[in-house]
């Protein structure tokens, strides 16, 4: 059955980290670029990240992704480099419009951090399969029935997907208008998500009895289908993680009592 | 029987289930504006109707799990807006709870409510995260009008999400509600409660 995933299938070092490693890896790196507001510290974590794209083999893959937040990054460089309240130094000027250097070096700062956040996720969502994801956690204690949520999702999405095109053909060859002014249009939107969501809840229940029959609801302990994978060093990994996320809290406290 | 209360924490399976497919709805309301070329995401149709079902647990829930799955598999940056997507499924479902669902016009307050509540909620997150901007270029454009006009950064931000937010979350709970009108009567009474799971 096919299923949403951005997964890459290769063999690299990040490949064979343990899915909730990477999953601390995404908040730590998140967490310190936010926690230490300095343009040279950020950009440095953000070449980490990038550099272990890079070793994980998926460094090309995350460049759509990355192209997906064009327009915020930049709003952030044009709206910042223009309007931000501390702007006093020119920087340079094309033609009526003056960049500031206040403006652009806090721009520099937040686009960093973003690029840094999207590609701390894409370490994970890459080279991490949703499965052994939701299983990790499951193990460490979120509730299975989250999990069946979870991973029921992505397959889910492709389904209605199908139904989605089979639905807009069904309404077209009945007349109705797809392009057209926007009242036109608008009206359209009703028979087109109408059946979508019909046929969805009822689904749901027939779902809701076949999972019932299987036991959903027992409050035994879960047995695993799939051996988990071992894996090395992950306990020093983690530990270096945590403490880098610490010294990155001690930091801050000591910037703002001085 | 005796009406069970909004805050119910034992879910039953049938609650359970309806949160894939309100995120699958979600998606299709994205896919369908985009497709049709609509002026608005309308891309939480499916979490609104959940809270209209089944409760603002299960409406916050399927936000919130809407935002992640979301983040995994599209857009990293939509994870940060798991909050503001928990507490529109939130608001919703107390608002339907406490009969707010009555007609149109109340359904137009609830979508009021919602696009405000999610704006004061995006903005810490959109200041924290981006300096303040959305990302949409109408409001974003907004946005730099009201700080190039001497207004604080938080609430130029909230202008930002304001203009974006209000106008298509009352679009999304009017559609929400002709939907929820339009579903058969017994859709209503599976989602409610744990009590009617054996009805099935």
């Amino acid at each position: 059955m096919s299923t949403m995933t951005l997964y890459v299938e290769k063999n690299s070092i990040l490949h064979n980290t343990a899915p909730l490693t990477k999953v601390l890896y995404v908040m730590v790196s998140i967490a310190i670029t936010y926690l230490i507001p300095e343009i040279a510290f950020v950009l440095s974590v953000a070449i980490i990240t990038l550099l272990l794209l890079i070793l994980g083999k998926v460094f090309r893959k995350i460049v759509p992704i990355l192209g997906l937040s064009i327009i915020l990054i930049l709003s952030i460089i044009i709206v910042q480099g223009f309007f931000h309240p501390q702007n006093q130094t020119i920087l340079f000027s094309i033609g009526f419009v003056t960049f500031y250097k206040e403006g652009l070096s806090y721009a520099a700062l937040l686009t960093l951090r973003v690029m840094n956040m999207i590609m701390s996720f894409g370490i994970l969502i890459l080279t991490t399969k949703h499965d052994e994801l939701v299983e990790a956690m499951i193990k460490k204690g979120l509730s299975p029935k989250i999990g069946y949520v979870l991973l029921s999702v992505l397959q889910l999405i492709p389904q209605m997907r199908t139904t989605m095109a089979k639905i807009t053909d069904a309404q077209r060859s009945r007349g109705m208008e797809t392009e057209g002014s926007l009242l036109v249009r608008m009206k359209a939107f009703f028979p087109l998500i109408g059946p979508v969501v019909l046929n969805s809840i009822n689904i749901t229940r027939e779902r809701a009895i076949a999972l019932e029959v299987r036991g959903f609801s027992s409050n035994q302990k879960r047995s695993f289908l799939n051996i988990s994978k071992e894996y090395r060093y992950q306990t020093a990994i983690q530990v270096i993680l945590w403490l880098t996320l610490a010294a990155a809290i001690v930091w801050r406290i000591l910037t703002w009592l001085s | 029987m005796s009406k069970t209360s909004i805050w119910t924490f034992k879910l039953s399976t049938a609650a359970i289930a309806l949160i894939p497919a309100a995120i699958g709805i979600n998606y299709l309301g994205k896919l369908f504006a985009g497709l049709l070329k609509l002026p608005l995401w309308l891309d939480s149709i499916g979490t609104v109707l959940a809270s209209m079902l089944a409760g603002p647990i299960i409406g916050a829930l399927s936000g919130i799990i809407n935002n992640i799955i979301y983040g995994i598999t599209v857009d990293p940056i939509s994870t940060v807006y798991a909050v503001t997507s928990g507490a529109i499924g939130l608001v919703v479902g107390i608002m339907a709870y406490k009969g707010w669902l009555k007609n149109v016009k109340t359904a137009i307050v609830i979508g009021l409510v919602v696009g405000i509540v999610a704006a004061i909620i995006s903005t810490p997150l959109n200041i924290t995260f981006w300096g303040g901007q959305t990302g949409n270029i109408w409001g974003d454009a907004f946005y730099a009008f009201l700080v190039s006009h001497n207004f604080p950064v938080w609430l130029a931000s909230f202008g930002d999400s304001f203009v974006v937010d209000v106008p298509d979350k009352i679009a999304t709970v009017i559609i929400s509600y002709f939907i929820f009108r339009g579903l058969p009567n017994n859709f209503n009474t599976i989602f409610r409660g744990s009590d009617k799971i054996e009805e099935l």
